[in-house]
C-alpha cells in the first residue's frame, strides 16, 4: 500500500504538473506568439470575478472529498472533473458492489479502480461528442433533450439512496438537512461543508450516546 | 480573425488534444496501478474486475447527461476549448458561468457580434487557469492530505473518527446535491424521489437474491428509471 500511494504521488504529480503547464501554456501562447493579448490588467480583472464565486471551492473541494477519494483518487478525479456528478459516484458503487468500506485501504484501492476507469469511459463519451458538435443537437429529438436537466437530481437521489440503505436514518437526515441548508441564504461553497459538519456531528454524538448505554447497561 | 475563427483554429485543437490525451495515459496509469496494488492489499480478482466495471457503467450516465450543456457551451467558446475545458477539471455549469464572467469583464456578450479574437483569449485565460486552481492545489497538498490521514489513523480513535467522516461526509454531501436540485421544482422532485427508490429497490433485490451483476448496474439502471418516468411526467 505504501508503494502505491508513493507511486500514486509521483505519477499524479507529473500528470498534474503537465496538466498546469499546458493550462497556461494555450493562453500565453494565444497573447505573446500570435498576438491576440488582451491586456494584464483585463486578464487580472476578470480572473478575480472568477476567483471571488470559485476561487474557496480551490480548497475546499479537494480536502472535503479527501477521506472519501484517496491519494489516488484525488489526483485522477481533480484532473478529470465532473467530481461530484461521476467520480464520487463512481467510488461509491465500486464500493458497495465490492462491498468494501470507505477510508480503508481496500476502499481507496477499489475507489481508485472504478475513478479511473470511470474516466476513461467518460473521455470516450465526450470525444465524438465534441467532433460532432453542434450537429448532435438536430438529432436527438426535443423530446428527449428536455429530460436532460433532470439527469443531476437522478444521479444524485440514487447515489444517496444507496448509501443511506445501510444507514436510513442518516439519509433521511442528509436530506432534510440538504433542503434545509439549500433554501438558507448561504453562499453556494459554503452549502456542502455545513451539511457534512452537521451530519458528521450528529452521527458522532448518536455514537457516543449509544456507547455510553452500552457502557451502563 | 474572428474570435470564432481562433476559437476553433488548428493551434488550439492542438493544445486540447495534448491535455486530453495527458487525461487518459493518467486514468490508464492509475488503472494499472491500482490493479496491481489490489493484489497487495487481498482483493481477488473477481473483486478488481467488479470495480472496473462498476466504474465503466456508472459512468455512462453521468457522461450522457453533460452532453446538452456542452454542446450548447460549443456554440460559445469552440469545440477545442469546450473539449479542454469539459474534459479536465471543471464542469460544465462552471465553465458557462466563467466565460460569461469574462465576456462581461471585457464589456461584450458572449453569444454577441462582439467576440475579437482578444475576448476569446480572456476567455481562455480565464477559464484554464480557473481550471488550473484545482490541480495545482492538489499538486501540492495531496501530500500532506495524505499525512493528516495517516496520523489520524494511527490511533484507533482516529481511525474510527475518520470512518465516520468518509461515510458522513459521502451521505451529507449527497443530501445537499439532491435537496438543493430539488428546490427547483416539482420535475426535480419527481425524478429525484423515482431515483431514490429504484436504487433502494435494485439495492435491496440484488443484495436478497445476492444478484451481484444487479449491484453493478444499480446505479445505471436508477437513472434510466428516473428519467423515463419525468419523460412521461412532463
Amino acid at each position: 500500500m505504501e508503494q502505491f500511494r508513493s507511486n500514486a504521488h509521483r505519477w499524479g504529480r507529473i500528470s498534474l504538473g503537465l496538466g498546469i503547464l499546458i493550462s497556461f501554456a494555450l493562453p500565453i501562447y494565444i497573447s505573446f506568439a500570435m498576438g491576440y493579448h488582451p491586456g494584464f490588467q483585463m486578464i487580472l480583472s476578470s480572473l478575480l470575478t472568477y476567483g471571488a464565486v470559485i476561487g474557496i471551492v480551490w480548497f475546499l473541494e479537494p480536502i472535503m472529498y479527501f477521506p472519501v477519494l484517496g491519494v489516488s483518487g484525488t489526483y485522477v478525479a481533480f484532473f478529470t472533473g465532473n467530481i461530484s456528478n461521476m467520480c464520487l459516484p463512481a467510488v461509491a458503487s465500486c464500493q458497495d458492489a465490492v462491498g468494501v468500506a470507505p477510508g480503508t485501504d481496500k476502499g481507496e484501492v477499489v475507489g481508485a479502480l472504478g475513478i479511473s476507469a470511470a474516466s476513461l469511459v467518460n473521455k470516450i463519451i465526450l470525444i465524438p461528442v465534441i467532433l460532432a458538435g453542434l450537429w448532435l443537437l438536430t438529432v436527438i429529438p426535443e423530446s428527449v433533450q428536455e429530460v436532460f436537466p433532470y439527469v443531476l437530481p437522478a444521479i444524485f437521489g440514487a447515489v444517496l439512496a444507496q448509501f443511506a440503505s445501510k444507514t436510513p436514518v442518516y439519509g433521511l437526515l442528509a436530506l432534510i438537512i440538504g433542503i434545509l441548508v439549500n433554501m438558507a441564504a448561504i453562499p453556494l461553497f459554503a452549502k456542502n461543508v455545513l451539511c457534512i459538519v452537521i451530519l458528521v456531528a450528529i452521527m458522532l454524538f448518536a455514537d457516543s450516546r449509544k456507547n455510553k448505554k452500552y457502557q451502563n447497561a | 480573425m474572428a474570435g470564432m475563427e481562433l476559437a476553433n483554429s488548428p493551434v488550439v485543437w492542438l493544445f486540447a488534444s495534448v491535455i486530453i490525451i495527458l487525461v487518459l495515459l493518467q486514468a490508464v496509469k492509475f488503472l494499472t496501478m491500482s490493479r496491481k496494488a489490489a493484489n497487495e492489499v487481498g482483493l481477488s480478482r473477481k473483486d478488481t474486475n467488479r470495480a472496473i466495471k462498476t466504474g465503466i457503467i456508472t459512468a455512462i450516465g453521468p457522461s450522457v447527461g453533460i452532453i446538452i450543456v456542452a454542446v450548447s457551451l460549443i456554440s460559445l467558446i469552440g469545440n477545442p476549448l469546450t473539449m479542454m475545458r469539459i474534459g479536465v477539471i471543471g464542469s460544465a455549469p462552471i465553465e458557462s458561468m466563467g466565460a460569461q464572467l469574462s465576456a462581461e469583464t471585457a464589456g461584450v456578450s458572449l453569444s454577441g457580434e462582439g467576440l475579437s479574437p482578444e475576448v476569446f483569449n480572456l476567455i481562455v485565460w480565464t477559464l484554464c487557469i480557473g481550471g488550473a486552481g484545482w490541480m495545482i492545489f492538489c499538486f501540492f497538498a495531496t501530500a500532506s492530505l495524505s499525512k493528516i490521514q495517516t496520523k489520524l489513523t494511527e490511533t484507533s480513535k482516529g481511525e474510527y473518527l475518520l470512518g465516520v467522516i468518509a461515510s458522513g461526509a459521502m451521505i451529507a454531501v449527497f443530501g445537499s446535491l439532491i435537496g438543493g436540485e430539488m428546490l427547483k421544482g416539482s420535475p426535480y422532485i419527481f425524478t429525484g424521489v423515482v431515483a431514490m427508490l429504484s436504487s433502494l429497490i435494485i439495492n435491496y433485490i440484488s443484495d436478497k437474491k445476492e444478484i451481484m451483476w444487479l449491484k453493478e448496474w444499480s446505479l445505471g439502471f436508477s437513472i434510466l428509471i428516473s428519467l423515463t418516468a419525468v419523460y412521461f411526467f412532463i
